[in-house]
């Protein structure tokens, strides 16, 4: 074991007497989230208080002024203007107006002998300020039918419980604070396995191709130190880098959220969160994804001739951890069945089950011991690698 | 000592054209030894086996058949053991640029098993024999090829080997240096190591080494002292020996 301690002894050298790469490593993260979180939820405030300040501009024909006292009334967050020329669509699109209400000709003599309004509304979707538009219809309108229907109801001496056969009161279970810790349940794994492997990667290049690309590697294997240490010195480094990359992003997505996540999101009880134990177990759990990333890498690292192989070899690396995540990331995705089974899947399962307070002892076992086991047979498998005379003198 | 016995290595090379493998026998059947307070010297044109015959030697490379030991020490069935042994140097071998050349040495010391205070001792002494002490503290990054040389030298011979394997040792050394190299090659000899080197500077092998095996298309081709490699092959100079074998190879 001394040779591995002395290899990643000399890795972490390397490391520290590199100024740059320690910056981007160690301080760039907690800059730059913090920076673009910051922007980011100032923009979004700005926007949201924007939206909620300025009323929505409607595009409206009411030939029998149904409408239009509602929309005019002191008070009301509406803004009458004229109907676009040409494409309807397109101007809703360049966000000239929000909404198109067109109330029905002879809607006066519908409404007179009780018969529905149709009202016929264009809006976007896809655009906070024509949704926001268009709940605002709705809250009005709900509310002027609610007294419309008190009115006809009062001249019918009818009860106002006449329409409303059944009366719903909904009772929480949990709180907004379950609600975030779930989310941030499904988003952290991700956001821990893609730190861990992007932070691993450039390092782990760095000190397997990169070495034998410098000429360097081969000064090492001349020396007595057998094999196996140098692999497990190399591991313990990409490892450590790894999982030091994940705590510092962790860490700048945590200062981020404490200072600009809207109060409303912080409220509640984010116990899974806050809970020690809970947060041993993730950590534990990380472990074994750490050492199977690095392995990943370390052979790839072995194999390939220099940095730009090794590049190319782990893009695919990344990019199945990239679907993995985002896929974990779906709703309902935990309940499959054999996710389970499935590596690196079991591990982000895992958590999110913890996060979720409802984790599962045997499939975190089972996450556990079958990442641990890959991971051990990928180090065997360097080691033999390294053995081999292919992985220094490829042609 | 060193006891090289019927070594054999090939390696297969993909044609790009054809997309067949090529086999290119790069050491066929070569056997030689080396005693202690002998410098041997292993000579021959680029791609004839040399680098490669080191490599075997120094447990980098496993040869397909025939055996190697070092000190009695087999390399194949116990190459940690037989690398103990082994001061190699290669140029293909590079210095970690971002650490001086103490902390380097230091390292390496370590890593061959030495207490860090004696591997500094060792490495100041041989870095001042080698006129390097003054940029003990300086980092690598800048330095040139033959300082680089010069580390990597001292770095073969921190750790006190028995076999001291150099591959063309002088390879960007200035003149000065490269004397300075033989003597240090004179030296070792005369403290009872064993050495082989490859080179390509004739005049240097002639006069540091007791025998030479010239090596050409994978084969050893004479095993004996440079006087008796000369009268053997009826030539003024090595070089020559080189052309004749050349001239042997095209008629053949």
């Amino acid at each position: 074991m001394r040779g591995a301690l002395l290899i990643f002894k000399k890795e972490l050298m390397e490391f520290s007497r590199d100024r740059r790469t320690m910056f981007f490593t160690l301080v760039m993260p907690l800059i730059l989230y913090t920076a673009i979180f910051s922007i980011m939820a100032k923009l979004g405030r700005r926007n949201d208080e924007e939206l909620k300040n300025h009323p929505s501009r409607v595009a409206l024909v009411d030939p029998d002024k149904i409408l239009t006292p509602l929309l005019t009334a002191p008070g009301s967050k509406f803004e009458i203007v004229a109907p676009p020329q040409g494409d309807l669509s397109k101007a809703i699109l360049a966000q000239k107006l929000e909404l198109q209400v067109v109330v029905e000709p002879n809607a006066a003599i519908r409404r007179g002998r009780q018969e529905p309004v149709t009202l016929t509304v264009t809006r976007d979707p896809s655009e906070r300020a024509s949704v926001l538009a268009y709940d605002r219809l709705e809250e009005l309108l709900k509310a002027s039918d609610a007294r419309i229907v008190a009115e006809r109801l009062a001249s019918l001496h009818a009860p106002a419980a006449l329409v409303e056969p059944t009366k719903v009161v909904a009772v929480n279970a949990g709180d907004q604070g379950r609600a975030v810790t779930k989310v941030l349940g499904a988003f952290l794994p991700y956001l821990v396995m893609m730190m861990m492997l992007q932070g691993a990667t450039q390092h782990g290049v760095y000190t397997t191709a990169g070495e034998k690309e410098r000429g360097t590697l081969l000064g090492l294997l001349s020396t007595a130190l057998p094999r196996r240490q140098i692999i497990w010195g190399k591991l313990l480094y990409i490892f450590t880098m790894g999982v030091i990359s994940a705590l510092v992003n962790i860490l700048s997505v945590a200062i981020s959220y404490a200072f600009w996540a809207q109060p409303a999101a912080k409220s509640g009880n984010t116990s899974a969160l806050a809970n020690p134990l809970v947060l041993l177990l993730v950590f534990v759990l990380m472990v074994p994804l750490g050492l199977l990333f690095s392995n990943l890498i370390l052979l790839v690292g072995v194999w390939s001739k220099n940095s730009a192989e090794a590049g190319t070899g782990l893009s695919p690396l990344v990019f199945i951890v990239l679907i993995l995540g985002v896929f974990m990331m779906s709703p309902g995705v935990d309940k499959m069945s054999l996710l389970p089974y499935l590596p690196v899947v079991n591990v982000s399962l895992a958590i999110r089950k913890l996060f979720s307070q409802q984790s599962n002892t045997f499939e975190y076992l089972l996450a556990m011991t079958m990442t641990f086991g890959i991971a051990a047979y990928l180090t065997w498998t360097s080691t033999r690698l390294l053995n081999r005379e292919e992985a220094l003198f490829r042609a | 000592m060193i006891q090289v016995n019927d070594v054999c290595k090939h390696f297969e090379l993909r044609d790009k054209k054809t997309r067949q493998k090529k086999r290119i026998d790069a050491v066929r059947g070569v056997s030689f030894r080396v005693s202690p307070g002998e410098i041997y010297g292993l000579l021959g044109p680029n791609g004839a086996g040399k680098s490669t015959t080191m490599r075997m030697m120094a447990g980098l490379m496993r040869p397909d058949s025939g055996s190697i030991s070092i000190c009695g020490i087999s390399v194949s069935e116990n190459p940690e053991q037989a690398r103990k042994k082994i001061g190699y140097l290669s140029t293909d071998l590079n210095v970690y640029a971002r650490f001086t050349p103490r902390e380097y040495l230091r390292l390496f010391g370590e890593f061959q098993g030495l207490d860090n205070r004696l591997a500094e001792k060792r490495a100041f002494h041989l870095l001042e024999r080698l006129q390097l002490s003054d940029f003990a503290d300086v980092r690598m990054a800048g330095f040139s090829t033959g300082q680089k040389q010069k580390v990597g030298i001292v770095r073969a011979l921190l750790h006190d080997p028995e076999v001291v394997i150099f591959d063309e040792p002088t390879t960007g050394l200035d003149v000065l240096t490269a004397k300075t190299v033989l003597d240090l090659l004179h030296v070792m000899k005369a403290d009872g190591r064993t050495v082989i080197i490859s080179s390509h500077v004739m005049p240097m092998v002639e006069e540091v080494c007791d025998r030479v095996g010239i090596i050409f298309d994978g084969r050893l081709h004479g095993d004996a002292s440079p006087r008796e490699v000369l009268d053997q092959w009826n030539v003024r100079t090595l070089d020559e020996v080189f052309f004749s074998l050349a001239a042997t190879e095209e008629v053949a």
